[in-house]
């Protein structure tokens, strides 16, 4: 037996389905003007969960990029600081080389330790250089702070090691400075292994020239006395200990546990120069010890001598100096490099987020035309079959 | 002769009810519950006068519903689960609707909380990044307290639904009594001819009712129809109402229940189906769910924001402020319980792993306690002994109880339910914000040796002396002392841990070095802490630390979404269903109208006929009568 119709039960039939009709081509119309092929999670709820997370490492890695430009415009303040320490330090060796050129006047001398004095005001106002946010740039985790203030015997610090990281990458952070006690504090004295100083009251006119490690394996890091017993005759010291003695004329170098080191002149008897392993020198005291040493002048050949030698430990310590500047631009400019590497990488992640977000949650337009296209279709032949249908009526024809 | 005009007047009878029936099968064929009519015709029964007979005519037998008790069954249970699955998909659509794919905004606004913190962690000392900070935490916690403000808004739907279900079921439930009465009067007074129109009306309520509730039916031998609801607990017996009630759930009086008046029992775990069950697990099974999921990752997110920012130093060198604050988990004694012990729980400081965003039911059976998960059943006896000093600990929380509890008491806790809710920003000072490390280390500059030590961190931001000056000296390139202490032998990197901190040296001291560590404040221009609260939004906490905090709001986009679609699968699926039992039904009961145009055709024409029978008799007697006059 074939199931009764009823006219009613048509009709609810023909409602519903219209109902479900009317919704899918509402939905399609959502999507179109949306551009998004869904809109609730419900839709799609694995897509919608993926493009949270999407939009979540979009929005990290685009903060990636914000950190790396906030670091690198920090980076090239400090380069450009670095850059013109490099050029004062190296305006106030070619002063200490005019210095040591002899035949100067006390007066030539004051003159220069007056220009050097300029040189290490320069140098105080770029130790203590100040970022866009107004931080001290030198200081350490104590941004707030003005890192570097004169003193008697060089200049103050006031800052702390502290080294600021920015997050430029997932799991890769760059340091966006470096501090003052690193940059200018930290610099080793001499030559870096050892410095070789002359005793205050040698009467010769022995002047400390050229020092070297010959043999870093023999060299036990100890401090030793070379004192000449007669003039031409020297004996090495460690203590109580004697290293060696030899013979000495103008020029010569002496050598033993592995250090040389290149005396010339002639120093008198009981004349001596201590070696000591290099310490630490702020910048600013070698500047404010060479100033000392000019602005006391000369007056017999014995100070002569002493200015020489002063002048030569000052030459031999802004080289370090230099040395740790060109360093640690070295490292900025490392740091700059990777920031520039990292933000290329970024910008092909987030090109590729982005493509992964739209491929979940774009809108294919042309099928979307087509499907809104056959819901119209279907709709409109729905609505005409009902029609047709309901015309159908046995009473029509009583 | 008589006999024919008896027949014809029978016939006549006969066919105009049948017109009369068809008649009002038109009429009715819109109305709804009305069921298709037939006339049910017999042969009259002629006398027996012992030689061959003729028939008497016919008589109308009774007139018969076209019924099927089977098919209305079908669509009542068909109609009780689309009822359910129609409730149900009202919430889930609009918890859709209103979160989109977003959580209404949250996923973003969480995004932009840990971009702002990395932007502090750029320009820790700019107050306009700290300040951009704190107007991001407040869009988080408009996040969550919106998101959380529209799912009560439904609870407090669902509950005014439930009243207004209660009171129509009830109504109906009175109605389908009463035609009782008047069918089984109805029936006794017509000699056992069945009330079409009362029972058309009943069934109609019964189709009513099962929409709204599910229900079971018995029918009695005198007429009289049974309603059971739930598990079997009876709403309509013959003549007799038992009305539901809705009482307060004995934890939570903002919840209602279903009660009956047949008993003051709870039976709201019974009633699955119909729109009243569909409101009762919207509630169980997509609100509260998405409040406690919401309410996870609250208190996640205020955990771990604020025990980062109390590992750090403010501008001025101060321990950071907390930035968030959600309020206390609830702990809700039952209205039944004898006695007034009061429990107060709270998420353990590293409990977030452990944290679900579950409910439980704290009960005491012999002073034993046990703690009951009411998502899944399972229960523990958890750890502890429910005081301040040892407090019960179970799932990432601790409770206390004010006393000892009495055998059968029981407390709902609930630990995550408030949190979004209540999650509240409670930082408005900039310089609070802690982007700063608490220490720092220092190698003193006379140092001759080339170890280096690491900027140090926190590992217990609650040491009392963290931020006591402590020196590490180096008595031989291999030994070293902490605060000139006794000697400790040096590795270089590994960790040394002293007052809450830890750092590393690393490399070959000398004999003398000195190494300090001490506090940061001061130390305005870093950023370390800042750092690490910038990138906890990849750092797994919840689920056993395998889900971090926007992980979590992913999972909940995709679980709300996916709990839609199913809602939205079944709801298709079984109206689908529910058109083919009410297809059936009408198959059986309703009215076509060709159909009821042919018969009545077919009944005019035997009328017409029965008429002619009645004039042919005429005839035949005016025949006869003039055969006797003409003689």
């Amino acid at each position: 037996m074939t199931m009764r119709v009823t006219q009613s039960s048509n009709q609810t039939q023909f409602l519903t389905s219209i109902n479900l009709l009317e919704a899918s081509i509402s939905q399609t119309q959502n999507q179109m003007s949306s551009s998004l092929s869904f809109t609730t999670a419900s839709q799609n709820p694995i897509g919608a969960g993926s493009v949270n997370n999407y939009n979540q490492a979009l929005a990290q890695s685009k903060q990636y990029g914000t950190n790396a430009t906030s670091a690198q415009t920090n980076l090239n303040t400090e380069d450009n600081a670095l850059s013109q320490v490099q050029t004062q330090l190296q305006a106030l060796r070619t002063l200490a080389l005019q210095a040591n050129g002899g035949a100067l006047t006390n007066s030539n001398l004051s003159a220069i330790a007056t220009q050097a004095q300029q040189i290490q005001n320069s140098l105080l106002a770029l130790a203590n250089t100040q970022n866009g946010n107004g931080e001290y740039i030198f200081g350490g985790f104590a941004a707030q702070t003005q890192p570097f203030t004169l003193s008697a015997t060089g200049a103050t610090y006031n800052g702390d090691q502290g080294q600021r990281q920015v997050q430029i990458a997932a799991g890769q952070t760059v340091a966006d400075g470096d501090n003052g006690d690193t940059v200018f504090d930290q610099i080793k004295t001499g030559n870096g292994t050892f410095a070789v100083a002359a005793a205050a009251g040698n009467a010769g006119s022995g002047i400390v020239g050229a020092t070297t490690v010959s043999n870093p394996a023999a060299y036990d890091g100890g401090t030793y006395v070379i004192k000449f017993t007669a003039p031409g005759t020297y004996q090495v010291t460690e203590g109580a200990t004697v290293v060696t003695t030899g013979s000495y004329t103008d020029g010569d170098t002496i050598a033993f546990n592995g250090v040389q080191v290149t005396l010339s002149g002639q120093p008198a008897a009981n004349d001596s120069f201590t070696l000591a392993p290099s310490t630490n020198q702020s910048l600013f005291t070698t500047v404010q010890n060479l100033v000392s040493a000019l602005q006391t002048g000369v007056t017999s050949s014995a100070s002569s001598t002493a200015l020489n030698n002063s002048i030569n430990s000052a030459i031999n310590n802004l080289d370090q100096a230099l040395n740790q500047t060109s360093n640690v631009r070295a490292t900025v400019g490392g740091r700059l490099n990777s920031i520039t590497t990292q933000q290329s990488a970024a910008t092909a992640v987030q090109t590729q987020l982005q493509q992964s977000i739209t491929n979940i949650q774009g809108l294919d337009f042309a099928a979307a035309i087509t499907t809104l296209d056959q819901q119209n279709t279907t709709l409109s032949a729905a609505l005409q079959a009902y029609t047709l249908t309901q015309g159908l009526s046995l009473f029509k024809f009583l | 002769m008589s006999d024919v005009f008896g027949i014809s007047v029978s016939a006549l009878q006969a066919f105009q009810q049948a017109i009369n029936v068809t008649s009002n099968n038109v009429a009715n064929a819109s109305t709804p519950g009305y069921d298709r009519e037939t006339v049910n015709l017999n042969e009259a029964i002629p006398q027996a006068n012992g030689a061959a007979t003729v028939g008497a005519g016919v008589v109308v037998a009774g007139i018969n519903r076209a019924f099927s008790q089977a098919a209305a069954n079908q669509l009542n249970t068909s109609q009780s689960t689309l009822g359910q699955l129609n409730a149900m998909q009202n919430y889930s659509s609009q918890i859709d609707n209103l979160f989109g794919t977003t959580i209404g905004g949250l996923s973003t606004a969480l995004q932009g909380f840990y971009s702002a913190f990395a932007d502090v962690a750029n320009n820790p000392t700019s107050t306009a990044s700290r300040q951009a900070l704190i107007g991001q935490a407040q869009s988080v916690s408009s996040g969550f307290q919106n998101a959380s403000g529209e799912l009560s808004s439904l609870n407090t739907d669902v509950n005014s639904r439930i009243t207004a279900d209660v009171t129509q079921i009830n109504s109906i439930a009175k109605a389908i009594s009463t035609l009782n009465n008047q069918i089984v009067t109805g029936t006794a007074q017509q000699g056992g001819q069945q009330p079409n129109e009362l029972l058309d009306q009943r069934d109609q309520l019964v189709s009513n009712l099962s929409q709204l509730v599910g229900i079971t039916t018995t029918t009695d031998t005198n007429g009289a129809l049974n309603v059971f609801v739930g598990n079997g607990q009876p709403l309509v017996l013959q003549g007799q109402v038992h009305s539901l009630t809705t009482v307060p759930n004995q934890f939570n009086a903002t919840q209602l229940e279903i009660s009956t008046s047949a008993s003051s029992a709870v039976i709201s775990s019974t009633i699955t189906s119909g729109d009243l069950g569909g409101l009762l697990s919207a509630r169980t099974q997509i609100i509260n769910p998405a409040l406690n999921q919401l309410g996870q990752i609250a208190t996640a997110l205020s955990q771990t924001v604020n025990s980062q920012q109390a590992q750090g130093l403010d501008l001025s060198g101060n321990f950071g402020a907390p930035i968030f604050s959600v309020g206390t988990p609830l702990a809700i004694g039952s209205s039944r319980n004898t006695d007034a012990v009061t429990a107060t729980v709270s998420v353990n400081a590293n409990g977030l792993g452990a944290l679900t965003p579950n409910d439980y039911v704290l009960s005491f059976v012999g002073g034993t306690p046990k703690l009951t998960n009411t998502s899944d059943g399972t229960s523990v006896t958890p750890a502890g002994a429910g005081t301040v000093a040892s407090p019960y600990t179970a799932a990432g929380i601790s409770i206390v109880l004010s006393g000892t509890p009495a055998n059968g008491d029981q407390f709902l806790v609930q630990p995550t339910a408030t949190a979004a809710g209540s999650l509240k920003v409670v930082i408005s000072n900039p310089s609070q914000i802690a982007a700063a490390g608490a220490i720092k280390t220092i190698a003193a500059g006379a140092n001759t040796g080339a170890a280096t030590i690491s900027s140090g961190t926190v590992i217990d931001a609650t040491n009392p002396n963290l931020l006591s000056p402590v020196a590490i000296a180096f008595t031989s390139p291999t030994t070293y002392t902490i605060n000139g202490g006794a000697p400790n032998a040096y590795t270089s990197g590994s960790n040394i841990d002293v007052n809450g901190w830890e750092v590393q040296i690393n490399g070959a001291p000398a004999a003398g070095d000195t190494f300090n560590v001490t506090s940061n404040a001061g130390g305005t221009g870093d950023n370390r802490n800042a750092l690490i609260a910038a990138n906890a939004q990849n750092v797994g906490v919840l689920q056993n630390g395998t889900t971090s905090i926007t992980g979590g709001v992913s999972a909940l986009v995709t679980g709300l979404g996916s709990q839609a679609q199913q809602i939205n699968t079944a709801q298709s699926a079984q109206s689908a269903v529910n058109a083919q039992a009410l297809g059936s039904v009408q198959s059986t009961s309703g009215v076509n109208l060709d159909e009821e145009a042919a018969s009545l055709l077919q009944w005019q024409q035997a009328y017409q006929a029965a008429a002619q029978a009645l004039s042919i008799g005429n005839t035949l007697f005016a025949s006869l009568l003039s055969a006797v006059k003409g003689t």
